[in-house]
């Protein structure tokens, strides 16, 4: 088939297409026009959110020029791929990412079957104050985190009470664990949310009939609780994992860990490297997206939703 | 094998009475089958026999053990529910011998009496299988495998048969009822079905508002109601005032040999549509409505003092229209008059 044909072939769909959108003649036609409403936000969003980004980064990495698109130059990648320091900063992010995610889930998980299995008191209080962090911007848990464990914070100067130490050898905030606990507290109503869903949906006659069977509480949660919340964990997984990946605001003030959140603000803003920084974000971009779209393949889509 | 006794069981949540001060004995062996209408308090009963609910008051024994505070896990007794409850992630063969596993027993013994139990009820075929994929009464029967692979003390059964079609819960009915008394295991039998009460079990006992309204055998609930809500609620009756008086039963349109009835000037008389039939009997009545049922035909027929009776007849029996007049006979012999 010739080019000419194709491309007429394409006009004779499109055009039809653009008839069927604007006088619809039955069930199936004022679906799809519904259809095609409905994705038109999401391809507006698409677009200007994801791909005129990351087609605007990726031209920026690759300009001989720092403050204009002007020119190419491959400068930038060859710093990326050779630089140890940002090999370092991809494994900090990386490792730290997922184990902060492994904690949430597992805190996640917990406190998804406390509230979806008992009768708690005061548990709308609860939920409300669990889903608290969430609204709170990163610099807000930062500085949290900081009048806790910084050195006048609050359990710093408990700790220096019970043990006796000075309360700046035990102050943590701006540590790898003060981090750890900031991500943590950002991080566990992401991952409570995800699951308390999937736990509504849990059949629980399939839970009594294993604890009838013989199986404790532990055994059933193994057994047969676990393998019905799995699309929830791995759901909560991925949305949790991303979110680690994005946290700035903490990681920030707090320090303690470079990431590539903050590597890429240096860049800018430090460095004026926005080649550098521009590289970053497309590597970043391309492994969220990888990582989103490899990890949805264990997800039933049918029974969380992303 | 064992015997299951609820000692003056009470269950209330929160300010609702689920279930009333029940005394209720499970003997060895026995199908005692709980019926009752929605909300009477009967899968209450089950739970708290299970362990999944605690008793208010009362105690819960087997085996005159008190297990009123024994974990689910520790009482030995199999669950059979409405929902099948299926490990969706284990193969049927797995889920027969989760239980086995739970109890610490070796992955050949118990694979073993997988598959025997899978045999005994006719689908082994379906062992590698995913439950998913098995029709309701394929489902059921796994359940029931289950259920007997930890070789239960008490076997609970919670409407096993619901949402399973009519052919196919006939032929289970049978099948398990078979399999129950083979196996001699004492079994709780929920069910909101009069019916398959009567076909399974050895023993009914009827609930209502989380009481205890009568328990007995399958004849005596139904020929001998113990009060008008057993009479209304297990098959059909007509309830009539009575009066018994001079050794005659007076029902309003007509009077008979009273048979023993103790004197009562007000009583009830529980009588069934069978007791009725059509022929030259001493009951005056004109046909109002007539519904063919398939095995048979159910006539209301209204008397001369405005009161109405439905009449069960044969399929064979000779053709009445709506309009009808008609005489009745009654066998006295069968009625049941309460005080």
């Amino acid at each position: 088939m010739s080019i000419t044909t194709t491309a007429t072939r394409y006009r004779e769909i499109a055009t039809e297409f653009a008839s069927v959108l604007a006088s619809p003649s039955t069930e199936r036609e004022r679906e799809q026009r519904r259809i095609a409403v409905m994705c038109l936000p999401f391809f507006v969003l698409g677009t200007f959110a994801a791909f005129v980004p990351l087609v605007v980064m990726a031209r920026m990495s690759v300009s001989a020029d720092p403050f204009e698109n002007a020119g190419y130059s491959l400068e930038a990648w060859r710093t990326l791929a050779t630089d140890s320091t940002y090999l370092t900063v991809a494994w900090n992010t990386l490792w730290f990412a997922a184990l902060t995610t492994i904690v949430s889930v597992a805190l996640g998980v917990a406190i998804s079957h406390a509230l979806e299995k008992y009768s708690l008191p005061f548990e709308n209080v609860l939920v409300a104050v669990l889903s608290f962090p969430i609204a709170l911007p990163g610099i807000v848990v930062a500085f949290l985190i900081v009048t806790l464990l910084g050195r006048q914070g609050l359990v710093t100067n408990l700790a220096a009470v019970f043990t006796g130490q000075s309360a700046i050898d035990l102050a943590t905030a701006t540590t790898v664990t003060g981090l750890f606990i900031g991500y943590v507290y950002s991080l566990v109503p992401r991952s409570t949310m995800v699951l308390r869903g999937t736990y509504a949906e849990i059949n629980t006659d399939a839970e009594e009939a294993a604890r009838a069977l013989g199986a404790g509480s532990i055994e059933t949660f193994c057994h047969v609780t676990l393998p019905q919340i799995r699309p929830g964990v791995v759901a909560a997984i991925i949305l949790t994992f991303r979110s680690a990946l994005a946290i700035f605001g903490t990681v920030l003030v707090l320090g303690g860990l470079t990431v590539a959140t903050v590597r890429i603000n240096y860049e800018i803003s430090v460095g004026f490297d926005s080649q550098l920084a521009g590289a970053i974000g497309v590597v970043y971009f391309l492994f969220i997206l990888t990582f989103t779209f490899a990890s949805l393949r264990f997800v039933e889509t049918s029974v969380v939703e992303l | 094998m064992a015997e299951v006794c609820l000692e003056g069981l009470t269950k209330r949540f929160d300010t609702e009475l689920a279930v009333d001060g029940i005394d209720l004995a499970i003997r060895d062996g026995e199908v005692l089958g709980v019926v009752g209408p929605s909300g009477c308090g009967k899968t209450t009963t089950l739970r708290t026999l299970a362990g999944f609910e605690t008793p208010t008051e009362g105690r819960v024994l087997i085996d005159d053990e008190d297990v009123t505070h024994v974990p689910p896990e520790r009482r030995n007794v199999g669950l059979v529910f409405q929902s099948y409850a299926l490990f969706d992630n284990m193969t049927v063969l797995e889920n027969v011998a989760f239980g086995p596993k739970m109890q610490g027993i070796g992955k050949t013994e118990r694979r073993d009496r997988a598959r025997e139990l899978l045999s005994m009820l006719d689908i082994d075929a379906l062992a590698d299988r995913a439950p998913e994929t098995l029709s309701g009464g394929q489902q059921q029967r796994v359940g029931l495998a289950r259920a007997l692979a930890i070789e239960p003390d008490v076997l609970l059964l919670d409407e096993p048969m619901t949402g399973l079609d009519a052919s196919l819960k006939e032929r289970l009915r049978t099948e398990l009822s078979g399999l129950l008394e083979e196996l001699e295991v004492t079994a709780l039998y929920v069910t909101h079905d009069q019916e398959e009460a009567m076909v399974m079990c050895d023993r009914i006992a009827v609930l209502n508002d989380g009481s205890l309204e009568q328990v007995g055998r399958p004849t005596e609930i139904y020929e001998r109601p113990a009060n008008r809500f057993v009479a209304d609620f297990v098959g059909t009756s007509n309830v009539l005032p009575a009066t018994v008086e001079n050794g005659r039963l007076d029902l309003g349109f007509a009077t008979f040999e009273s048979n023993g009835f103790s004197e009562t000037t007000d009583g009830t008389a529980v009588v069934r549509p069978d007791d009725l039939t059509l022929g030259a009997g001493p009951i005056e009545a004109i046909v109002r409505d007539r519904f063919y049922l398939g095995n048979g035909v159910r006539i209301r027929a209204e008397l001369p003092d405005g009161e109405s009776v439905i009449v069960g007849l044969d399929r064979t029996a000779r053709e009445v229209t709506v309009g009808d007049p008609i005489s009745l006979d009654l066998e006295v012999d069968r009625i049941h008059v309460l005080e």
